[in-house]
């Protein structure tokens, strides 16, 4: 008899920012010089980031969301002196493997 | 009388030093041009240096591509006219899609800044005349997104076109992998279009054009300059 | 004096408050103390410093500007002149190392840029804790990947640096930068503002609360915005800094600027009340005409954020059009914020209201900080510590050592850097001991850093001697004659007597030795405070010297590098048994102790001058100056870095009082250099030297037999130079890139 298990995953983004009143020149500059000269000037700001989407196997989208947050203060994913760090779940998946 | 324009775009460094290899050594006339006022295509040749225009934000040479001095740079391409990219120059080109594919991050994702070997493997362009094939000509480079990419089945388009310009090698002339500093495709280091007038290179010629600063005592990244401009002196004297 | 309610009490001593009322004839006002409190802040005023650094000589033959100023301004003929500094970044760094090393780049070069000229050349001189630390590597591999991504991209080489690995500087890590630049004599901009009705710009980024810490007494009183949302740290902006340099420099160019300043530390208040005392008059601002980025800021803020990539230019008003013109071509914003008035005075209005008015003088000038100093009584103890046992195998010690950090090869830092922009660097990274730029006149700048913060901590009079002697001695190396130097010292807490005294000895020490070489200082900065709250440990006392050399243009470039077989290998100066702070004793034996070496004062300039003259006349083929490892490790760097030559030496003909081996290959004794020259040369070369009554012999010869071989006449060893090159070569990379497999 071949045993199967079912495993939950969840797909959590972890975006990291400057601090929101500290400047983000690369956000402000693609803003002036390629946005609003380009005639979107609807768009009034830009802001750049980095974005980590990771795969995470958990059995709840707040244990998953606690797994990363974790991991991001442990490994120095993000400063928290310079930098925000956003974490949210964007998916859920189940896997069933042999 | 032949008549160049380097291109300075915000964030350009390597202009100074483009314009001072052009006027001191290869002795041609040649202007500082402000992308904005670069609204005429008045000259015969062009060349778009190194630096990080726009602090390479976004992409190196993302937001430079979009300055309306492209289309002057566009037109005198058309024109038959050489334009050359050197290092965030060639980026920007490729930005701009007057050149293919895409320059990439270092493979080792640090900034390399070191001399390196490159193979001449197309001689008959307007940047080459005055090399030989498999020549090796050593140049430093000095790049954070010096990785050329285009995707596997052009690359062969690229090769029969003869718009494969220069590789890394080593000493002996061979495309080795420790010879790739950066991580490109097929060690490619400089391209041109399908029609040979515009080249765009990662390693910087203007930094190798007089013996004393380089480690080797040697001054082959001027024949590159000097191929040009005999290009535009015999555009020019067709056109009489 | 009313007493000011203990949440609103300014960051002052009470001796300063009191004299502020007093000079002042009345309670300052909570922006003037705001201002004052910037302004007299240890960074800005030097308050516990100035008194002591005036022993420091600041004049010289070619020196145009001494301290001061934002940089010195050295006159190296033809109209040409260069500037020099030397800024650092240490609290921000230890937190923030890659903005913090990369705002510190920033800092430094609009020093540079604020006398009006071109920043040419960086140089990064760096202290952290051992690379054993990940702590530690955390902050090496983000403060390099910081200098390089801000320099590389203004487009200013990093030409030369050092780094020093030590426990101390674990948590308090030491990142200086030094900048040079280089400009025509007729356009430097001297920062006063000395005319009555020019008017005052303030140029480049938006003024926000940067810099505004839970420590000062504008936060506490004014505002309560959280940490959390702003950053602790400045955010670097090269590009903004690059084009900043380019449009103020074509003002220069163009006559546009009378005076200038850049706006780090305290920010307007101390960049405006210094060019209005200098000049000796006073200024009108109009805090409504700063550009804001952040809303509802209060004067105090505004006076004394610390937001980044702000200049202040001071211009005639026929020249305001074509200032807009050139500024506007470039996008950088700006506006006119005041004008230059005659009546001493700093007048801030906001919203039409005076909020501060107080003489430029009084706020520029803060009370001077009297502070007791006493020597520590380890220094007694530690000189007396025992001589350790030599190693029985040497061959093996000179491997450990060529491993170790402090004295591994430093390429995987400076490959980082672009250090070939500009087309001027002519002797590289790696190359030699100090790089070369060349001039437009002709002549070719030399520039090298010295530091030893291990031997200033065991004695920090003959420590510090020691680091400037280091620095001249990388000069003269290559042929240069020095011109000037910049100091940073950097110490812990100075109200600890034993911190302070440190800091006295270490400016007699500079003073006695620029005094004895006739070189002045024209600039430099004091760090206190480099100590680890909690434990309060203070880092090792660490000044850091630059100095700048000239070399006439008919010199060959002279390189570290061995050049070719048979030829002879001469030791110029005199080896003694000084083993205290050596890199084998901290290395090796694990021992912090024993008697620092100790420069001839009184021969040294004879020296330097020897050996730069025999540089000159090409009699020699590569020259090295000793210094971390000893002899030892000087002969192997240059056999490495030729790639193939080696060399064998006899130890018993090594002038000086160094007895037992291991003395002799690793006493990092200073002042000593090793020359290559061709045989038919030799005699001629040390028979000079001797006439000057320095010591010099020849030591061995250069070998094609891939060897490094020491002997005397009990014993011999020898390396293997493909051994020896691996392993000096990898040790660095190995340590940082653990990742990449």
């Amino acid at each position: 008899m071949v045993l199967k298990t079912r495993n939950q995953y969840r797909t959590v983004e972890v975006i990291i920012q400057n601090k929101p009143l500290a400047r983000d020149p690369e956000g402000e500059t693609i803003h002036r010089n390629l946005v609003l000269k380009g005639g979107y000037d609807l768009v009034t700001g830009v802001r750049a980031g980095k974005l980590l989407r990771m795969t995470v196997q958990a059995e709840s989208g707040q244990e998953a969301e606690n797994i990363v947050r974790r991991l991001c203060d442990d490994l120095r994913i993000y400063n928290p002196v310079a930098h925000s760090c956003e974490v949210r779940i964007v998916g859920k998946e189940d896997r069933i493997t042999e | 009388m032949p008549q160049v324009a380097v291109v300075q775009y915000p964030g350009s460094n390597c202009d100074l030093d483009a314009l001072e290899v052009l006027q001191k050594i290869v002795r041609v006339k040649t202007d500082l041009v402000w992308h904005k006022q670069l609204t005429h295509d008045n000259y015969d040749g062009y060349i778009l240096p190194g630096g990080f225009s726009y602090g390479d934000y976004l992409r190196a040479g993302a937001i430079a591509a979009h300055s309306p001095s492209l289309k002057i740079v566009r037109e005198a391409a058309k024109a038959g006219k050489p334009v050359l990219g050197i290092c965030n120059g060639f980026q920007i080109l490729v930005e701009a899609n007057l050149l293919p594919g895409a320059v990439l991050r270092n493979a080792n994702l640090r900034f390399i800044c070191k001399w390196i070997n490159l193979r001449v493997d197309n001689n008959k362009t307007p940047f080459t005349r005055k090399m030989k094939m498999g020549q090796l000509l050593r140049v430093p480079i000095a790049h954070n997104e010096g990785r050329y990419y285009l995707e596997p089945e052009q690359i062969q388009t690229l090769e029969k076109n003869g718009q494969v310009v220069l590789r890394y090698a080593d000493n002996k002339g061979d495309t080795t992998m420790d010879a790739n500093p950066n991580g490109s495709l097929e060690n490619i280091a400089g391209i041109c279009n399908p029609d040979h007038n515009v080249m765009g290179l990662m390693p910087h010629p203007e930094r190798a054009s007089q013996s004393e600063l380089s480690p080797y005592n040697n001054a082959e990244g001027r024949l590159i300059f000097d191929s040009m401009i005999e290009t535009i002196r015999e555009r020019n004297e067709g056109r009489r | 004096m009313t007493v000011l309610e203990e949440i609103q009490k300014p960051n002052l001593t009470r001796e300063e408050m009191e004299y502020a009322v007093r000079k002042l004839g009345r309670q300052p006002g909570s922006v003037e103390w705001a201002m004052l409190e910037a302004e007299w802040s240890e960074h800005c005023s030097y308050k516990s410093s100035r008194q002591v650094l005036k022993q420091l000589p600041t004049k010289g033959p070619r020196v145009l500007v001494g301290p001061g100023y934002d940089a010195g301004v050295v006159d190296v003929g033809e109209g040409w002149v260069i500037t020099l500094h030397i800024e650092s970044h240490n609290h921000p760094s230890a937190i923030d190392p890659y903005g913090g090393a990369a705002t510190g780049v920033g800092g430094v070069v609009r020093d540079i840029l604020s006398l009006g000229t071109r920043p040419i050349a960086l140089l990064d001189p760096l202290r952290f804790g051992k690379l054993d630390s990940p702590h530690s590597r955390w902050l090496f591999e983000n403060v390099v990947r910081g200098i390089g991504e801000y320099g590389n991209c203004i487009g200013v080489p990093t030409v030369g640096g050092e780094v020093e690995f030590d426990e101390s500087f674990e948590r308090n890590c030491l990142v200086d930068v030094v900048c040079v630049g280089l400009g025509k004599k007729k356009d430097l901009v001297m920062a006063d503002a000395d005319t009555l009705g020019d008017l005052v710009y303030l140029v480049g980024g938006s003024t926000g609360r940067d810099g505004i810490r839970g420590a000062s007494f504008a936060s506490r009183v004014l505002t309560e915005k959280s940490d959390t949302e702003r950053s602790a740290v400045q955010v670097p902006d090269p590009f903004a800094k690059k084009l900043i340099i380019e449009a103020v420099l074509e003002a220069v160019n163009s006559g546009l600027v009378r005076g200038m300043k850049d706006l780090g530390g305290g920010g307007i208040t101390c960049a405006l009340s210094e060019m209005a005392a200098k000049g000796g008059t006073g200024m009108r601002i109009e805090l409504d005409k700063v550009r804001k980025r952040e809303p509802d800021m209060h004067a105090a803020e505004i006076m004394i954020s610390e937001s980044q990539e702000r200049m202040a230019l001071v211009i005639n008003p026929k020249m305001e059009d074509r200032l807009i013109q050139t500024l506007e071509k470039y996008e950088i914003p700006y506006s006119r914020i005041g004008t230059v008035t005659n009546d001493g005075q700093l007048t801030i209005t906001m919203g039409g209201d005076i909020v501060a008015s107080a003489p430029s003088r009084f706020v520029a000038e803060a009370p001077l900080a009297h502070h007791s100093s006493r020597k520590p009584v380890y220094i007694d103890k530690l000189e007396k510590t025992n001589h350790p046992d030599a190693p029985k195998d040497l061959g093996r010690t000179l491997l450990r050592l060529l491993a170790s950090s402090n004295i591994a090869s430093k390429e995987w830092i400076y490959r980082q850097y672009d250090h070939e922009v500009g087309i001027r660097t002519l002797v590289k990274p790696g190359d030699a001991d100090s790089a070369h730029l060349r001039l437009p006149n002709g002549k070719r700048l030399a520039i090298t850093i010295g530091g030893n913060s291990k031997r200033c901590y065991l004695d920090p009079y003959w420590g510090s001697v020691g680091a400037v002697s280091e620095a001249l001695c990388n000069l003269a190396a290559t042929g240069a004659q020095p011109l000037a130097v910049v100091d940073h010292l950097q110490f812990g807490n100075p109200n600890n007597p034993e911190v302070y005294w440190t800091f006295k000895e270490t400016v007699r020490g500079i003073t006695d030795y620029l005094t004895a070489v006739k070189v002045a200082c024209v600039g430099g900065k004091v760090s206190f405070y480099n100590e680890d709250a909690e434990t309060g440990t203070a880092i090792k006392p660490s000044p850091v010297i630059s100095a700048i050399g000239l070399v006439e243009k008919q010199t060959r470039l002279i390189r570290e590098a061995f050049t070719g077989k048979g030829n002879d290998v001469i030791i110029v100066g005199e080896t003694g048994p000084e083993m205290g702070g050596s890199e084998y004793y901290e290395h090796i034996h694990r021992v912090t102790g024993g008697t620092v070496p100790r420069v001839r004062l009184k021969t040294e300039k004879k020296l330097l001058a020897a050996i730069v003259r025999t540089l000159r006349s090409n009699l020699a083929l590569s020259a090295h100056d000793c210094s971390k490892g000893g002899l030892a490790v000087t002969l192997s760097e240059m056999a490495i870095k030729s790639g193939r030559v080696g060399f064998k030496v006899d130890l018993d003909k090594l002038p000086g009082k160094a007895g037992r081996i291991d003395e002799k290959l690793f006493s990092e004794s200073p002042s000593r250099f090793i020359l290559e020259t061709e045989r038919r040369k030799t005699n001629r070369v040390i028979r000079s030297f001797r006439r000057a009554g320095i010591l010099a012999g020849k030591l061995g010869e250069t070998t094609d037999d891939q060897h490094l071989s020491f002997g005397d006449r009990m014993q011999t060893f020898r390396l293997d130079l493909s051994e020896a090159s691996d392993i000096w070569g990898r040790t660095i990379s190995e340590i940082m890139e653990v990742r990449s497999q």
